[in-house]
């Protein structure tokens, strides 16, 4: 044996050092890189990255550029990085065809780094602030996002040269009881959703009787409003791999699968690239690096159905069948794809295994609480001004969550709640902003970790809306086996609707608040026992307005359709401008004998277009609830 | 054979095989458990129906009794005020979407449903919920029997015969969520289907979806 | 549906040569579907008896399954998909009004293929790209920060499309004739 070990130490050594010098040498020369994950693209990422290769090209420049992942910065992008060697490494956000054309001609042509549009530097220096420097790159801190955005996925040299596969490395020679040992002592807890302790879950499937044993990675990732799954694996695919790897080698597994959505082509073909690559290095296959172990993985594309994020609905769809979920006992540690013992961790969870063998288990318990050690990662969306990914300290509060690494709230408006968890979580008021963020934390605030969504919500959002999404959403979703989830999510979804047409009648929020504990009570798999958690929670906090729209047929945040009207103050409007007019679908804006504009309350479909299009002069769009007539001069004293 | 072990069910004490679900022991012991979707011969417990809940000593919240292995010395209830609640939201969820009306159902005095109403003292009408009846076409192709999805409660228990006593495989539960139902390949009739009219499905229906046509006209006749 | 002229033969050849690739069980069922969709752009019910019967399970197994995944189609789609985002940060920033005027310049419902099957209407749970809500995938386009009067800009940029396609094949073939 001790020869296999030292073999795979130097079959190791040999890859790293011809990645490094690979890596090293793209820095010689200038180098720009592109983000050009899912949300680069949908930015025209890929359209400025062609723009670099041109320019490059017809200016005869000794230039590299290289396709890399997401940084998190969303809102940012397209994000792009230059590299020069005697200058700071400068990102730039938001590039333009126009601000492409200047960094070229300023910065790569001439020497001029173009200070202004840039927006932070990778590494401190004398020039620019670094992202340590603003309020977000204070709060955060990454691990598996390390180096994401920074490498190119498509190229496992690149993972290789930061010390990538050392983990397996170290694995290779350590007992699997050792490695299982050290995950259960850094107390990484599952990142899909209900947090359960990783290293306990490995420990299950090792001691389960049966062969052959199965791992696999669940990048199901359905819940509307996260994405962190897929930036990872397109960012960085060989990190969950690594893990992935580690994880069979712990369990005793030789076949593991990785279950993506269909949905995320991209995510689907780095993967792909990946797994290629990995094999072509001897890092998976028959007798990985020269040892015993021997470790094979095959991509399975979700054909979209959330409820496959649920792991015997998950197991169902790989075995070729709807993706029902099965009664839990047997639980799939122990009986799992084809009743054998078949191990399902998440993609942040398999991404955090190589860190946590590398740095110790100390090192990670370190960072965080110490009952949800570690880092979270968010996809932040919604009303916040900085939207993406952000990955903080278990125990960060969700204020500073918001407020510092989003920037809070744009346009100016008023925080309301925060919907954490996705459909499985819940909406938290202002009042649980100081809640510090872990598993337990949320659970007993109504809400959950889920996969990490986080929508911010402001006064523009109505509550009782926001649970009926949510429920229509389960509801959609629910693979109809079972009684609560088939029908009691629908009866609830009824209740909801009704109250947001203004139907609703006063006994309809008991009659939910009971539907809600009784479907979270008896359903069978987890998607049912979470889905009333959206209106458990928005109940338990926002009672009044659910109380508005059934009282007073009237919705507090002019968010429900039926319960609001457009109405186009005279005393605002302008015989000038007839902006709105234009912007209507439907022709409902007609011009008044006085040439005001008005609308005609029968045809206007409320699609919000004229409220968006009135120019800020004169904001003369408002928003009515409930809708009435309104005489002239009524709104006059107004504002 | 595995090991005798004695359990507690209301206060009776019974005999029973370790691992053996509760359910089945219950009824074998001539105590009532609500169930539609429990399969006897089945590899694996369904636990569908959501109806045999019961509470046992010791376990936070009530369990589904087809699922539940006994263990020796288990205390089981089945009737306590949160088991209670979550049958009759159950049942009423099941009525909400079932074409309701006894008196014109073949199946009236032999229905599960009804034996469960009077069982639990449920009443056979909607009382806090929304009607969400699905107006299906009934399917009379077959010689012999009718399928009435509209009374169908998505028990399974014809899928199964169908799939694993005759092994014809002519019929499954297709779609999902609330569309979720039992048809045929391409939901044609079943007459146009692999169906081979062996009727077992109908015997083993516990509601009024797949009856047999004589009684749908004996029904007819007395109405 | 009834097949097209030549439909019968291409389902044949194309799912046997998919057989090439996979092995005949019942794990590559969702797979072979898949590869199915993607040469076929659905799952006609032809192909769908004939992998019932190459896996050796019944065919209402097959339709289980296909009918139970969003991903599965079982009429043809129009030449342009268009998908709406329907996830949490799209509904907020309203998407459902975009799915809405999408629906009224289309003159179809979500789920329907326009009668020229040019263009279906589809929605989506969540595409991952939260940031950019609301946003709407056009084939495999995404379209970001679409509002209602974009949604007519972005259909006409394909109808111009189509436009320009006809041209030009009208030029060539009159080239062919001259």
């Amino acid at each position: 044996m001790s020869v296999t070990r030292s073999e795979v130490a130097k079959a190791y050594e040999k890859l790293q050092t011809q990645a490094k010098k690979k890596v090293e040498s793209l820095k010689e020369k200038p180098l720009v890189t592109v983000g050009t994950a899912t949300c680069g693209r949908a930015s025209g990422a890929l359209e400025i990255f062609n723009l670099f290769q041109e320019e490059i090209k017809k200016n005869g420049l000794d230039v590299n550029v290289m396709e890399v992942g997401c940084m998190g910065h969303c809102y940012a992008e397209p994000l792009v990085t230059i590299y020069k060697p005697g200058f700071p490494s400068l990102c730039y956000g938001s590039v333009d065809e126009g601000k492409a054309q200047r960094l070229i001609n300023d910065y790569l042509i001439n020497d001029d780094p173009c200070f202004e549009f840039a927006m932070a530097a990778l590494e401190p220096n004398d020039f620019f602030p670094t992202f340590a420097d603003y309020p977000r790159g204070v709060y955060e801190y990454k691990i598996v996002m390390e180096l994401c955005g920074l490498i190119n996925p498509e190229d496992i040299d690149h993972y290789i040269a930061h010390d990538g596969y050392a983990a397996l490395v170290k694995v290779l020679n350590m007992d699997p009881d050792d490695v299982i040992e050290e995950i259960k002592n850094s107390k990484l807890r599952g990142r899909g959703g209900a947090g359960f302790p990783t290293g306990i879950k490995w420990e299950l499937c090792r001691k389960a009787p049966g062969s052959p044993k199965y791992v696999i990675c669940n990048a199901d990732e359905g819940d509307p409003g996260a994405f962190m799954d897929r930036a990872l694996l397109e960012s960085n695919p060989h990190q969950m791999l690594e893990g992935l790897i580690i994880a069979a080698y712990a369990v005793g597994a030789s076949q593991g699968y990785i279950y993506v959505r269909a949905e995320y082509p991209l995510a689907v073909t780095r993967l792909q690239t990946a797994l290629d690559q990995a094999r072509s290095k001897g890092l998976l296959g028959d007798s990985i690096l020269g040892s015993d172990f021997s470790f094979d993985v095959k991509i399975f594309q979700g054909s979209g159905a959330f409820v496959c994020g649920e792991e015997t609905a998950l197991i169902a769809s790989i075995e070729g069948k709807p993706g029902i979920p099965s009664h839990r006992p047997p639980y799939p540690a122990t009986q799992g794809l084809h009743g054998k013992p078949t191990l399902i961790n998440n993609v942040k969870t398999l991404s955090y295994v190589p860190h946590i063998i590398r740095k110790g288990a100390e090192w990670f318990k370190s960072i965080g609480t110490p009952e949800s050690p570690g880092t979270a990662v968010f996809a932040l969306a919604g009303k916040v001004k900085n939207t993406g990914l952000a990955e903080v300290p278990m125990g960060t509060t969700i204020r500073d969550l918001i407020f510092y690494v989003g920037d809070g709230i744009r346009d100016e408006k008023k925080f309301k709640a925060v919907q954490i968890g996705g459909p499985s979580g819940g909406c938290l008021p202002e009042s649980a902003l100081d809640l510090p963020i872990d598993f337990d934390s949320l659970q007993e605030a109504g809400a959950m970790m889920g996969s990490g969504g986080l929508v911010v919500l402001d006064e523009d959002d109505c509550m009782v809306e926001i649970a009926r999404f949510f429920l229509d959403f389960t509801q959609k979703e629910s693979c109809g086996k079972c009684t609560f989830c088939r029908l009691g999510t629908k009866q609830m979804l009824e209740i909801l609707t009704d109250i947001t047409k203004g139907k609703g009648n006063p006994e309809d929020i008991d009659l939910l608040w009971e539907l809600a504990e009784d479907v979270k009570a008896g359903s069978l798999c987890g998607l049912g026992k979470t889905a009333p958690n959206p209106v458990l929670t928005t109940i338990r906090y926002f009672r009044d307005e659910y109380e508005a729209h059934v009282n007073e047929g009237r919705c507090p945040a002019l968010m429900c359709k039926d319960l609001i009207m457009y109405y186009i103050i005279p005393e605002k409007c302008s015989k000038l401008c007839d902006v709105c007019i234009g912007s209507c679908p439907t022709e409902a804006i007609y011009t008044r004998p006085d040439m005001l504009k008005a609308i005609d309350q029968e045809k206007c479909v409320k699609c919000n277009s004229c409220l968006v299009a009135c120019p800020p002069q004169y904001k003369a769009v408002i928003k009515i609830s409930p809708p009435r007539p309104v005489e002239e001069g009524e709104m006059k004293q107004d504002e | 054979m595995s090991k005798e072990v004695k359990i507690i069910i209301d206060g009776k004490e019974i005999k029973a095989r370790e691992g053996e679900k509760l359910l089945w022991v219950a009824l074998d012991n001539g105590i009532y458990i609500p169930h539609l979707c429990a399969k006897r011969d089945a590899e694996k417990p369904d636990a569908s129906c959501r109806l045999c809940f019961v509470e046992v000593e010791g376990m936070p919240n009530p369990v589904t009794s087809c699922t539940l292995p006994v263990k020796d010395g288990m205390v089981v209830r089945t009737r306590t005020p949160r088991v209670d609640r979550l049958v009759s939201t159950a049942f009423e969820l099941l009525l909400s979407n079932h074409r309701l009306g006894c008196g014109k159902c073949p199946k009236n005095r032999s229905c599960e449903l009804q034996t469960i109403a009077k069982e639990r003292g449920l009443k056979l009408k909607l009382t806090r919920l929304r009607p969400l009846e699905r107006d299906l076409p009934v399917d009379d192709s077959p010689q012999g029997f009718i399928y009435d999805p509209s009374r169908c409660v998505l028990c399974g228990q014809c899928v199964w015969v169908c799939h694993n006593k005759v092994g014809v495989g002519a019929i499954g539960f297709v779609r999902r969520g609330i569309e979720r139902k039992m048809a045929t390949f391409g939901e044609v009739p079943l007459a146009e289907s692999r169906c081979t009219q062996c009727g077992e499905c109908v015997e083993v229906c516990p509601v009024g979806a797949l009856t047999k046509k004589e009684e749908d006209e004996k029904q007819a006749e007395s109405a | 549906m009834e097949l097209l002229e030549g439909e019968e033969e291409l389902i044949h050849s194309e799912v046997d040569s998919i057989f090439q690739e996979f092995t005949p069980e019942r794990e590559n069922l969702i797979p072979v579907l898949q590869e199915t969709q993607k040469r076929l752009k659905y799952l006609p019910k032809l192909a769908m008896q004939k992998i019932a019967e190459k896996i050796g399970i019944p065919e209402v197994d097959v339709y289980s399954v296909a009918t139970f995944y969003n991903q599965f189609r079982l009429y043809p789609p129009g030449k342009n998909q268009i998908k709406v985002c329907m996830g949490t940060a799209c509904h907020m920033m309203g998407g459902h009004i975009i799915l809405e005027s999408f629906e009224r310049r289309l003159g179809i419902k979500e789920g329907e293929t326009t009668p020229d099957r040019e263009f279906s209407l589809e929605r989506v749970a969540c595409v991952g790209c939260c940031a950019l809500a609301p946003v709407v995938v056009v084939n495999d386009k995404v379209e970001p920060k679409v509002s209602p009067i974009r949604v007519d800009g972005i259909l006409l940029s394909y109808e111009i499309e189509k436009k320009l396609e006809e041209k030009e094949k009208d030029a060539e073939e009159e080239g062919k004739s001259q």
